[in-house]
């Protein structure tokens, strides 16, 4: 048998296959799979609720188709007349700039709630449309009513036929884009679009007792 | 003799050497395969924030993720409704799109509905290329 002799060529040959198989190893469980991007990231959102009432916080009147120039401010009630013809349109509004929200909030739900201090003798549908263009209680009459833009988003309530109870329409659509723009909605208009002659009377923010006034309660995030 | 051990010892070290890296890059994706796999990982964003649009019921009806650097474009995003103990209300995702001084992301499906009363915050997850 022929004796092996080791020689610095040899021990060079057998380190440089070794290296190249060890490396050749390695580079075959290299995947290149380029540069990636990778980030993860969270959010956390702050619940509140924000009451709204009162002549500080909401404006309201209410147009008379029978008097078309004639405007109701300072009234301490707001009517919504179904006559055709002879209608009344009742408008409320709410500043929500006590509330502190940013544009980059929103409402979880929002209610308005309405007294009613004298009803119909039958019930009524009563439609809340957002008013999309803005108007003022001292200024707004029938005829500048006509030139209002109006919203898609009508929502209701039905009036019953007690006297002294409230009633709440759901505006959560309306007020949650009111937050994001707060120059998209100036509060909403109140109409029974109903056959007959039937009148509901609400309370106005210059009703004598607070606890009558239109109120908007915001559930929101920011 | 002594010579040949310690080289065959030497060269030994060096493979072993090589294949430790090796297993050390090894990932499995599978039952029976082994792939590995070296990627440089960045970010192409430090943070988000998102706004949501809600219908009248108080569901959520999309999520909107703005001011997404460009550096994100082509990405996705992954957007989880995160609620009370962090529990997964739904999820959606979508491509970052291309766009102009930053991105911005729309998501209308998450699974299911969600009230947005419900939604304390927001997960997020950016991949891509």
């Amino acid at each position: 048998m022929r004796r092996f002799r080791l020689t610095p060529r040899r021990v060079a040959v057998v380190l440089a296959a070794t290296v190249g198989i060890g490396a050749g190893a390695a580079y075959a469980a290299t995947l290149s799979v380029g540069s990636w991007h990778l980030w993860a990231g969270s959010q956390t959102l702050t619940k509140g609720i924000c009451t709204l009432a009162g002549t500080t916080q909401s404006t309201d009147t209410y147009v008379t188709q029978a008097t078309p120039g004639g405007t109701n401010g300072s009234a301490t009630t707001m009517l919504v007349r179904s006559n055709s013809g002879s209608q009344d349109w009742s408008f409320v509004s709410f500043d929500l700039s006590s509330c502190s929200l940013p544009t980059s909030g929103g409402a979880d739900t929002a209610t308005l709630t309405l007294f009613i201090t004298s009803a119909p003798s039958s019930s009524r549908t009563i439609s809340v449309t957002p008013v999309l263009s803005s108007w003022s209680e001292s200024g707004l009459s029938w005829t500048a009513a006509q030139s209002l833009s109006y919203g898609s988003t009508t929502t209701s309530f039905t009036t019953g036929t007690a006297n002294n109870v409230s009633r709440s329409a759901t505006v959560t659509v309306d007020v949650d884009a009111l937050i994001k723009n707060p120059s998209s909605r100036f509060g909403w208009r109140l109409n029974d679009g109903g056959s007959g002659n039937q009148t509901t009377t609400f309370a106005s923010s210059e009703n004598g007792t607070a606890s009558r006034h239109p109120q908007l309660v915001i559930n929101y995030e920011k | 003799m002594k010579h040949l051990s310690m080289t065959l010892g030497f060269a030994l070290a060096v493979a072993a050497t090589f294949a430790a890296c090796a297993a050390a890059a090894t990932l499995v994706i599978g039952s029976t395969k082994l792939s590995a796999g070296n990627a440089s990982v960045s970010a192409c964003t430090t943070s988000l924030s998102a706004t949501r649009n809600v219908d009248n019921s108080g569901n959520v009806t999309q999520v909107n993720v703005a001011g997404i650097p460009t550096a994100c474009s082509g990405e996705t995003l992954s957007v989880t409704l995160v609620g009370s103990g962090n529990a997964a209300l739904g999820s959606g995702s979508g491509t970052v799109g291309s766009c102009g001084a930053s991105c911005s992301v729309t998501i209308t499906s998450f699974g299911g509905t969600v009230s947005a009363s419900s939604v304390t915050g927001y997960s997020y997850g950016l991949t891509g290329a």
